[in-house]
């Protein structure tokens, strides 16, 4: 049976004669007495060439100075977009002199018509503290909301303020008509004139081109 | 908010007062101001002078449109409110609308009230031009 294997598959005769060698290695392993374990810590490497890298120290965590970070942003951007403090004050709760749920306010804007109406909600959140004004048009309510920190708002000034302190923080009732006080155009004209007059002439001009807006939409009413 | 049965007012002199509408025009959702929509005139406006005796016939030859008609329109004023990108909210009293023909010029040809700035984003000009003021 050998044979015709070998002449086949000359290389197998090695297998024949490699196995005892293989099982008697196995024997003299088992046998042997001299192993014993080398514990890792007593293990004897060549050291290694050790790199020195840089270590820089830990940048302090804002989180450690700032206690209220939201609010500390939110006063950066007020100190960004109201400089002079204006703003604030014309809506800051302990001002007795600030504008008041029932004021008529006028908004100028940049680039657009200026627009004003009755403040009849004043939403205080911090940086995005925003006034809801109404205001006629053409016999039509409008109502706007401006931000009073935006950029596009140029300036509000206080036309008219309400003769009684109102007793409500939001005055939505005035869109009911039995309290609609209808448009305001008539008394924010008269408040231009005014102004225009008290002023020097380089206001006057653009005093003057808003009120004569203002009239044709005055006579509708 | 302008959909399905809504009643506005058309502020045109096209002859139509009270509109419903019946469709918004190429999208799924409600209309706001400077949408296209579908109409249909349930109300018509009668001129002062005119409505008396013999009154049908001037006030169908001042009407361009009559009470049921199928028209197009585009949305002025929504009692919705509408937040600009610049962060300002515009809310209107009524929802308003002009009644235009399908290649989208007015059909009446004056405007009474105030009409939403948006219509200058909508390419809505000659509206915008027509109209009193807008804001």
């Amino acid at each position: 049976m050998a044979t015709p294997t070998h002449t086949l598959r000359p290389l197998t005769c090695w297998k024949s004669i490699l196995r005892h060698t293989r099982h008697q290695k196995v024997v003299t392993r088992s046998l042997t007495t001299y192993h014993q374990n080398v514990p890792y810590s007593k293990f004897q490497l060549p050291p290694p060439a050790l790199k020195k890298i840089k270590v820089y120290p830990a940048p302090p965590f804002p989180a450690a100075n700032t206690k209220e970070p939201l609010k500390a942003l939110c006063a950066d951007q007020i100190a960004l977009l109201d400089p002079t403090g204006v703003r604030t004050s014309l809506f800051s709760k302990t001002n007795p002199e600030a504008a008041k749920v029932g004021d008529i306010l006028l908004v100028r804007l940049k680039g657009g018509d200026p627009f004003a109406g009755v403040c009849i909600n004043i939403r205080r959140r911090g940086v995005d503290t925003g006034i809801l004004l109404r205001n006629q048009l053409t016999r039509v309510g409008v109502e706007m909301w401006y931000k009073i920190y935006s950029p596009n708002v140029e300036g509000i000034e206080v036309v008219q303020r309400s003769a009684k302190r109102a007793r409500r923080a939001r005055l939505t009732y005035m869109r009911k008509p039995k309290h609609d006080v209808g448009s305001v155009q008539n008394l924010v004209l008269a408040y231009q004139r005014s102004r225009s007059g008290l002023r020097g002439s380089a206001q006057k001009e653009e005093g003057l081109k808003g009120g004569k807006k203002k009239s044709v939409r005055g006579k509708k009413h | 908010m302008i959909q399905l049965k809504t009643m506005l007012n058309c502020i045109d002199n096209s002859g139509a007062a009270i509109v419903e509408c019946v469709n918004v025009m190429k999208m799924k959702r409600h209309a706001k101001i400077g949408d296209r929509i579908i109409v249909v005139v349930q109300k018509q406006r009668n001129f002062g002078p005119e409505s008396g005796p013999g009154a049908s016939v001037s006030t169908s030859a001042a009407n361009k449109v009559r009470r049921g008609d199928l028209r197009h329109a585009v949305v002025v004023r929504t009692a919705k409110k509408l937040q600009r990108p610049d962060g300002s909210v515009v809310k209107f009293d009524d929802n308003a609308c002009v009644l235009i023909n399908k290649a989208g010029e007015p059909i009446g040809t004056r405007l009474n009230g105030v009409v939403g700035t948006e219509l200058r984003k909508m390419k809505w000009s000659k509206i915008l031009s027509l109209a009193p003021m807008h804001l």
